[in-house]
């Protein structure tokens, strides 16, 4: 695991995992350890560590092997994880864009925005979580 | 595999009770799914599923209870859950899978739903 923080108070964390159904746990554990230290509440950690897993899982199949790449960026009162699938190749059973999977609903539900994308057949999916008790968003920033 | 998962399957009033304790996740999903389908194939159309002890519960879970779901109720019996923990219960009010399951506090409860 690889720690690195800038002058902006940004702190970004990479793990890469191989793709181990055993393995996957670190994926969250990590995360329920950043969320703590930027001040997430139990219940936004509980909801974080599960998107984590369903992000995981969205972008292997339980056939792959290669490895998991996740990158977990503290700004503010935000965390963003990236999760990137790498192998030799294409992953067998990846669900991303599976609109109907209790995968989708589960991240639509707990995260604030999350997407997918594929790259070079390499699918990464990645998710947005504000603390809950953080002041909203204005909307109408900039104006007078 | 979490140390702390564990599966033990009794007996309430004759209908099977699975209680499961611990993480149930894209590792720990596999070996209940096992557990379910071997009951579903000895002929037994009722499962009482306690997830009192559950600490996490994915969609691989989900999916797993879904499907075992399916065999009870194509044998003609149901697969009632019994969940304490609210964190639990969210996950399947957010999949909407609370108006598909049969939902109890106690296996008390869950077990005389179906006598």
């Amino acid at each position: 695991m690889r720690r690195m923080e800038s002058s902006a108070g940004t702190t970004s964390v990479d793990l890469s995992i191989p793709v181990r159904a055993d393995l996957v746990v670190l994926a969250r554990l990590a995360a329920a350890t950043l969320a703590s230290r930027v001040g997430f509440g139990v219940e936004d950690i509980e909801d974080l560590r599960l998107a984590v897993e369903e992000l995981c899982l969205s972008v292997v199949g339980s056939d792959d092997d290669g490895r998991l790449h996740l990158n977990y960026e503290c700004e503010g009162d935000a965390i963003t994880v990236t999760c990137r699938y790498e192998a030799d190749r294409a992953p067998s059973g990846s669900r991303l864009g599976a609109s109907d999977d209790l995968s989708l609903r589960i991240l639509d539900a707990l995260v604030d925005d999350h997407g997918h994308e594929l790259r070079d057949h390499r699918p990464s999916a990645w998710l947005s979580k504000r603390r809950s008790d953080a002041a909203p968003l204005r909307r109408d920033a900039g104006a007078s | 595999m979490d140390q702390s998962f564990s599966i033990e399957t009794t007996e309430i009033d004759g209908i099977p009770v699975v209680t499961v304790s611990g993480e149930i996740d894209v590792a720990t999903a596999p070996p209940l799914r096992d557990r379910l389908q071997s009951l579903s194939s000895s002929g037994t159309p009722t499962v009482v599923v306690d997830l009192l002890g559950v600490t996490f519960l994915d969609s691989t879970a989900l999916g797993v209870l879904v499907g075992a779901l399916k065999r009870c109720r194509e044998s003609g019996g149901d697969l009632p859950l019994v969940i304490g923990e609210p964190r639990i219960l969210k996950v399947f009010e957010i999949t909407g899978l609370t108006g598909v399951f049969p939902i109890f506090d106690s296996v008390g409860e869950a077990a005389r739903s179906v006598k």
